[in-house]
């Protein structure tokens, strides 16, 4: 029963990181956008909705996008270093 | 005073974790096996640094006295010597699940060798031998070297801590994140509005601040200054 209690409270860790890490990483691609928008000078007078849009299409980029994927390897990594530890600990 | 208290408790801290890392960190030694064998162990107050009681290493008889094998060895200079336990692991901590005490007791067995003749062998294993506390290493593997000299690399260790590092590295920048974009502006927002109806905005701003605002401004000077 061991390793189903490590399993269950491991993996509630994860997902806790998981979703910290994600939050993180939209705020940051979002940032980068503002950004993007607010320093470029042929985007001078253009709208709130404009710039909205010009966010939302980058957010939605995101969403579809690799590194939001990138994210699985919280989940992937600590699950292959647990597997490979067993292994060198017990049968190596 | 307070500065004094500040590092006083930082140094504190990072001894704690130091020495916990040190503790459950794998460490290898290079020895030779002179004896190995079981031991009827009493635990008792020490219990934290033996093996949780139902990982079934030997037999455990009551549940104060656990049948405990050990491996006596001696370090290269002849003189030194060092007892590790072998004792499985279980599921939780610290995270080596290692349940192959057996095979490692036959493996130390098989590796025996005598001071005229010694086969040198890399003893992975955690822990710190304290007699006061009756507390000893636990071994996880075994495994011949060519010598008494050869350098070992520890992998594991770099890549242990590295990812320790880096892992501390984004909790700052997380933080640094939510602050500049959740906690920065609405103080911002709270510093506009007192500034309308209050000339001393800094003021009221700062009394507004409250225990937590303290207690931020406190942790925030663990961050470099911008």
């Amino acid at each position: 029963m061991g390793w189903l209690r490590l399993a269950f409270f491991g993996y509630i860790a994860l997902t806790i990181i998981y979703f910290i890490t994600g939050i993180y990483s939209r705020s940051v691609r979002r940032e980068k956008l503002e950004k993007a928008w607010d320093t470029d000078p042929a985007r001078e007078g253009a709208t709130k909705a404009d710039r909205q849009a010009f966010i939302d299409g980058g957010m939605k980029a995101y969403d579809t996008g690799m590194k939001k994927r990138l994210l699985w390897l919280i989940y992937i990594i600590p699950t292959i270093a647990f597997a490979a530890t067993i292994y060198f600990v017990n049968w190596n | 005073m307070w500065t004094k208290i500040k590092w006083g408790l930082r140094i504190f801290l990072i001894l704690i974790v130091g020495a916990f890392l040190h503790y459950t960190l794998p460490q290898r030694d290079i020895v030779h096996v002179i004896n190995t064998y079981n031991k009827n162990t009493p635990i008792g107050a020490n219990w934290m640094f033996y093996s949780i009681e139902d990982t079934g290493t030997g037999v455990e008889t009551t549940s104060t006295i656990r049948d405990i094998r050990f491996i006596d060895a001696v370090y290269p200079d002849g003189n030194s010597v060092v007892v590790y336990r072998n004792e499985d692991t279980g599921w939780f901590w610290p995270p080596y699940f290692k349940w192959d005490s057996s095979t490692l007791q036959a493996e130390a067995q098989n590796l025996k060798s005598d001071k005229a003749n010694p086969q040198w062998v890399a003893v992975t294993h955690y822990g710190w031998r304290l007699p006061f506390f009756s507390i000893f290493p636990n071994a996880v593997s075994i495994a011949r070297v060519d010598g008494p000299n050869v350098t070992l690399i520890p992998w594991v260790n770099i890549i242990i801590l590295s990812m320790l590092a880096f892992g501390l590295f984004m909790i700052r920048r997380m933080w640094m994140q939510f602050r500049e974009r959740a906690v920065d502006p609405v103080l911002a927002d709270a510093g506009d509005a007192w500034g309308s109806v209050d000339a001393t905005a800094e003021a009221a701003k700062k009394r507004a601040r409250g225990v937590f605002g303290r207690m931020g401004a406190w942790f925030r000077t663990w961050t470099p200054k911008k």
